[in-house]
């Protein structure tokens, strides 16, 4: 994916922080190492980032550092999952699941009542695609199996979720640190989901 | 963690032991630990191996430490000479010999009076150098000061005040053998003064670059200056 580039200088000025900040936060593993871009200009080397997913952290930590504290804040950005358990009446008393949705995922997964992270992002997905209307109940319950079969691989990496239709037919993709994927034409991608941007979500609204 | 009731770890003369979880762990001698350790102290005093990881509360290594995998703790002091091989995490370290790290360094507050090598990265929040360094990766923290003993060396050099300084020698004699500089690609801070620095590029708010520098291109926004015994190839303000 050919993303747009910025520059170090650009982002200070951009973004109003300073040297301090910007390592204080890189140090503190807010700002994920390959973002850290080097590149060779014509006065030597030069760090760049890439433009969208930098200035939407900054804008994120900037609004939030003022309730959390920056290891909080770290936590939340991490995609190593935290110790986080929850029963199924708690994931729907506080909304993140919806009971019907709730109900529908225990019938298809046949597990306990007790949810611990994997379990948190898979509900959370399928509630948050159920709900939006892209996706019908069948295109659920595959998009299920492919996420319970790669449990181990969500965790640790860069997971995107992936989501196509064609001539009726629907087929489920789950990107591990992939660039960018190509589809043949006449290939509807009907859904297109970081599962890391989901756990932000998740941990936002858990806490 | 109930550490009261864990044994400890004696080795006393030449011996060794497997790893495990102890109250404390002390080596007198020579002694080696063939595997992980977790404990609340962890001592050494003569010459100790460990052919694993170890995960403490508070380490000291005053003879010759070694270890052959990552170290956890919360205060590490190495008055002799110590050698991790892979990461260190650490809250408060002090060097007052020689510490070599294979790995990469965290830490929240690095006080350094020797020798300190790392291969990887060092970030602290606050890092404090009178000595010789040697620095692979970026050097990195709140407040970096520096006073030069020696020969000093880092890839990068990051964080908001970044000092660094020049000591006299003490041995008037031997200053013009030891050549007292420090040696570094990139600099970039809001307040930066430098002495004695070799750097390619240094970037910052307001920089004073003090006597015995070269460095090949400042980029400032708010001030500069310069002192006559430096030169500066190339400045500009954005």
């Amino acid at each position: 994916m050919s993303e747009e580039l910025i520059s170090k200088k650009e982002l200070l000025d951009i973004a109003g922080i300073s040297y301090g900040q910007l390592y204080r936060w890189k140090r503190k593993d807010l700002i994920p190492e390959e973002w850290f871009i080097r590149k060779s200009t014509f006065t030597g080397q030069e760090t760049f980032f890439p433009k969208e997913k930098i200035l939407e952290r900054i804008d994120k930590i900037q609004t939030m550092k003022e309730n959390l504290s920056l290891d909080e804040l770290a936590d939340m950005f991490s995609p190593n999952v935290t110790e986080l358990h929850l029963t199924n009446d708690e994931l729907v008393k506080r909304n993140i699941v919806s009971s019907a949705v709730m109900d529908l995922y225990l019938k298809t997964e046949m597990g306990g009542q007790h949810f611990e992270f994997s379990r948190i992002l898979e509900v959370f997905v399928l509630e948050k695609l159920l709900q939006s209307g892209e996706i019908n109940l069948d295109e659920g319950k595959m998009l299920l199996q492919v996420l319970k079969d790669n449990r181990g691989l969500i965790k640790q990496k860069n997971g995107e979720l992936v989501l196509t239709r064609k001539l009726g037919v629907s087929s489920c993709l789950l990107l591990i640190n992939a660039e960018d994927v190509k589809f043949e034409q006449g290939t509807k991608i009907v859904v297109q989901l970081s599962l890391v941007k989901c756990m932000e979500e998740i941990k936002a609204n858990l806490l | 963690m109930d550490t009261k009731k864990r044994g400890d770890l004696n080795i006393n003369g030449f011996g060794s032991a497997n790893g495990g979880q102890f109250h404390q762990v002390t080596i007198k001698g020579k002694g080696t630990v063939n595997s992980d350790i977790e404990c609340v102290v962890f001592d050494c005093n003569g010459s100790g191996t460990v052919n694993g990881n170890v995960i403490t509360n508070k380490a000291k290594v005053n003879g010759n430490g070694k270890i052959k995998g990552h170290l956890e703790c919360k205060m590490l002091t190495v008055d002799g000479t110590a050698k991790i091989e892979n990461n260190l995490n650490v809250e408060n370290f002090k060097v007052a010999g020689k510490a070599s790290i294979g790995g990469r360094v965290k830490a929240e507050e690095i006080s350094i009076k020797g020798r300190l090598t790392v291969e990887g990265d060092c970030e602290a929040d606050s890092f404090k150098a009178e000595s010789h360094f040697m620095i692979g990766g970026l050097l990195t923290a709140d407040h970096v000061d520096i006073k030069l003993f020696g020969e000093c060396k880092a890839k990068e050099i990051g964080g908001q005040t970044i000092l660094i300084n020049h000591k006299p020698a003490l041995m008037g004699l031997f200053k013009h053998f030891i050549q007292t500089q420090l040696e570094t690609e990139l600099i970039e801070g809001d307040k930066i003064e430098l002495e004695n620095t070799k750097a390619a590029v240094v970037r910052g708010n307001q920089i004073t670059i003090g006597a015995n520098c070269e460095i090949g291109l400042v980029e400032y926004t708010d001030e500069l200056s310069v002192d006559k015994k430096a030169t500066v190839k190339d400045s500009r303000k954005v």
